[in-house]
């Protein structure tokens, strides 16, 4: 590879940063329904991006049922429509093509651009064909109706986004120069690595930070359905509620007592794994000992709803122990013990428990199994007895597992899961059911009040972090190794 | 190696002594009481967590007016399989049967197949800004936006009441990717380096280096991954509202198990044959029986998950 450059080459360089970045902003454009170009119409969903209008003609005329029966919209319209977000998505896609060869050596470059030229010069076609769609449309008999409007700025945005590329990549065409007949195509093994890297980055962006962008919702007056904008912003209002709204209050106060309840809980007996472990070696016959951890292990493979299932199947009016009892006259009529609402937060404890507890158990199985045997051995030697030798040896050798379980543990007192809370939950039972995420959820998906469940999910992501970061630095103090 | 004489002697000597020794321990009283309790504790335990299965099981092969009578408690009676069979020809079941075994399978094997392969990218010291990205993927681990946000994004995305959305978020995660990593640090850096000497492909050496020996760490997250596809309700409860098409079994169990009025509706709306209806199912048998179809897959491969248990608790011990 040639690695002295000439002049234009450290130009055409330069240039590559305007061209990436025209392209990244039209791939970023293509997901913010905000900026989508299609929506030329009031029957188009606001909540579209430009990706899905292009992907999906039945999201995009979902709404438009009326107006076709009607004669208000020609469908052919919609039809163009359909096909130019399509054009418009590949040409951003052939783009992307340029982007990634720019990281070769000069001849991968060069073909790159062509690929560039021609996916700004399509991307463009999409949009005038939009635009096309949107004259289409507005020369509609019903205005009022179909609302015919022209999304300014995301048309703008793309335009602007082809033209720089188009222009920039014709540019450093120019500037490089000429391709050797025998160059090959080519580029450092670092690129490439990064370029078969890059679709997975780009679905862990979309999925684990995009939802974060989402946040914004909390700062809006946001109704279902609606959009935002510099009306309906009310910066901290829906924070302030969360302290100043007496029933918002109570609701809070609640759900915080049963989450910190039902995690305390947790945090209490989280000895509790280690202990069954412990016991567990103490069992000779292997036999026995394969038996209880092969199936104490089942119950954490199913979900909830299974685990539910199974309540109703052993509790319920018609279930086992009912029928039990019908059956040896204690009762004459069967009784339904998962409507009593005594003591829930210890029954979802126990639910809990039994879920898990073998299965946490493995972790400190396979720390005893670690422990040197000749510790034991001298112990008995020195006449130890049973409870001697698990308590200053077994227990020594498990406690640094059990510091970062107990640790993660409170670092997750938040986080209870909302899955066994929503199938255990009824209406006389939730008062102490209503953990966060289960609250949240309610809130949110529910009653679609949707800005104050995003303020309560916020503050919650917020403080776990801080609070794993804490423990976290705990973990490091204390034992001099992180748990992160 | 051949043991000589004098070490042979002393492993017998040893063995004696082992003998005798124990000999000289009886049990104490406090002994058996401890072994007891003790045996007593964990069977019972076991049994706990066994039992729940076997009387869904018997109550679902039983004579259904005995299960309705609330005889069928430890044995089954008039045994038949009627049940699963008109429940199988209820179109919602088996539609949802078909969605939990698709998005399990294919999303599983794409979950596999890319933690593969950037586990391996994450390794090579040589990517451009390496650790940069590998944090990019690890930090999401730690945080996330929470459920409402998450919605609004795949509802933004176009992926709701849509299949894809099973598949699509799962396909990169990051824990799976850790342990991946993790373990092909572990397989001796030679035989890459042979490979790359001999002018193989990144792509080449993974199909034909890491795949192949990465394989038990890939079983291990291809099982618990599978689990997890089978398990997850909540994104079938919240996603596909308006699509019921693409229910899940478990979102489908958790409205039989809830609206009496929806067993009802399966029984009455003649996709199970109305003497079936009258006389055999009854809304127990019918929440058994679902309950049933919905963890036997579980059961299937429960007994070749147990070896792979170990690894997929390595939580405590992978660091980012």
């Amino acid at each position: 590879m040639n690695n002295t450059k000439s002049g234009k080459e450290r130009i055409a360089d330069k240039i590559y940063y305007i061209n990436r970045i025209s392209i990244l902003l039209s791939i970023v454009l293509m997901f913010f329904p905000a900026a989508n170009p299609a929506k030329i119409c009031g029957y188009i969903n606001k909540n579209m991006s430009l990706l899905t209008s292009g992907l999906s003609y039945n999201r995009l005329v979902e709404d438009c049922g009326r107006a076709f029966r009607q004669g208000w919209i020609a469908e052919s319209s919609f039809q163009l429509l359909f096909a130019a977000s399509l054009i418009a998505c590949l040409g951003i896609l052939i783009t992307i093509v340029c982007g990634c060869m720019s990281l070769g050596n000069v001849k991968m470059k060069k073909t790159g651009n062509l690929f560039g030229i021609v996916g700004a010069a399509v991307q463009l076609l999409g949009i005038v064909m939009i635009f096309a769609a949107y004259t289409q449309v507005a020369a509609t008999t019903r205005p009022e109706k179909v609302e015919p409007a022209l999304n300014v700025t995301g048309l703008l945005l793309f335009t602007v986004a082809a033209v720089v590329l188009l222009v920039s990549t014709i540019v450093i065409q120019v500037l490089l120069p000429k391709v050797g007949k025998d160059e090959k195509f080519e580029m450092q093994s670092k690129f490439k690595l990064f370029l078969m890297f890059l679709p997975f980055a780009a679905l862990c962006f979309v999925f684990s930070y995009l939802p974060l962008y989402g946040w914004r919702y909390a700062f809006f007056d946001y109704k279902s359905g609606g959009t935002l904008s510099s009306d309906n912003f009310v910066g901290f209002k829906w924070f302030l509620q969360l302290f100043q709204n007496e029933a918002t209050k109570t609701d809070i106060v609640r759900v915080l007592r049963n989450t910190l309840a039902m995690s305390g809980l947790g945090i209490i007996t989280s000895w509790l794994p280690m202990a069954f472990a412990i016991f567990l070696s103490e069992i000779k016959s292997a036999k026995v000992k394969r038996f209880v951890q092969t199936f104490s292990t089942i119950p954490n493979f199913i979900s909830w709803v299974l685990v539910y299932a199974i309540a109703l199947a052993i509790f319920a009016s018609d279930g086992f122990v009912s029928s039990i009892l019908l059956n040896t006259g204690v009762v004459d009529k069967g009784v339904n013990f998962l409507m009593s609402t005594d003591h829930m937060w210890l029954k979802m404890w126990l639910w809990g428990t039994w879920k898990g507890l073998g299965w946490s158990a493995i972790i400190y199985i396979s720390g005893i199994a670690g422990i040197d045997q000749q510790l034991y051995e001298a112990a008995t030697v020195d006449g130890a007895g049973r409870f001697q030798k698990m308590w200053n040896i077994t227990v020594p050798g498990l406690v640094p597992t059990f510091m970062v379980m107990l640790l993660m543990s409170v670092a997750g007192i938040l986080s209870n899961g909302m899955d066994q809370y929503l199938v255990f939950e009824t209406a006389n039972n939730i008062e102490w059911l209503n953990v966060l995420d289960l609250y949240v959820y309610k809130l949110g998906i529910g009653n679609g009040m949707i800005p104050l469940s995003t303020v309560v999910g916020m503050s919650k992501s917020i403080i776990s972090v801080i609070l794993l970061f804490l423990a976290n630095s705990i973990s490091k103090l204390v034992r001099g190794e992180s748990i992160v | 190696m051949a043991k000589t004489k004098q070490e042979k002697l002393d492993a017998k000597k040893e063995k004696e002594y082992y003998k005798t020794h124990k000999r000289q321990y009886k049990l104490t009283l406090g002994d058996i009481v401890f072994n007891v309790i003790n045996y007593v504790f964990f069977i019972a335990f076991t049994i706990t967590c066994i039992f729940p299965f076997y009387y869904l099981f018997i109550n679902t092969i039983s004579d259904n007016d005995l299960v309705r009578k609330g005889a069928i408690n430890f044995i089954p009676q008039g045994i038949h399989l009627s049940n699963y069979t008109s429940m199988l020809q209820a179109g919602e079941i088996s539609q949802a049967f078909l969605v939990s075994i698709g998005r399990t399978l294919l999303g599983t094997a794409l979950m596999v197949l890319a933690s593969a392969f950037v586990g391996y990218l994450v390794t090579k010291q040589e990517m451009w800004h390496r650790k940069l990205w590998y944090r990019f993927l690890v930090i999401t681990m730690y945080f996330n936006a929470g459920i409402i946000p998450w919605y609004l994004n795949m509802s933004m995305l176009g992926l709701t009441n849509s299949f894809m959305a099973y598949i699509i978020p799962g396909i990169v995660a990051p824990y799976n990717i850790i342990l991946v990593k993790t373990y092909i640090e572990s397989i001796p850096a030679d035989l890459e380096e042979s490979a790359f000497m001999d002018g193989a492909s990144y792509m080449t050496i993974f199909r034909k280096i890491i795949w192949p020996l990465s394989k038990p760490i890939l079983a291990t997250i291809a099982i618990f991954g599978a689990v997890g596809h089978w398990n997850s309700f909540t994104d079938s409860l919240i996603l596909m509202q308006g699509a019921p098409e693409f229910y899940t079994l478990q979102h489908r169990l958790y409205n039989y198990l809830n609206q009496a009025s929806n067993i009802q509706a399966i029984a009455n709306s003649g996709q199970i044959s109305e003497t079936v209806a009258s006389s055999l199912m009854n809304t127990k048998v019918i929440k058994y029986t679902v309950s049933m179809v919905t963890v036997i897959p579980i059961l299937l491969v429960y007994p070749f998950m147990n070896r792979y248990f170990e690894k997929g608790i390595m939580l405590g011990a992978v660091k980012g």
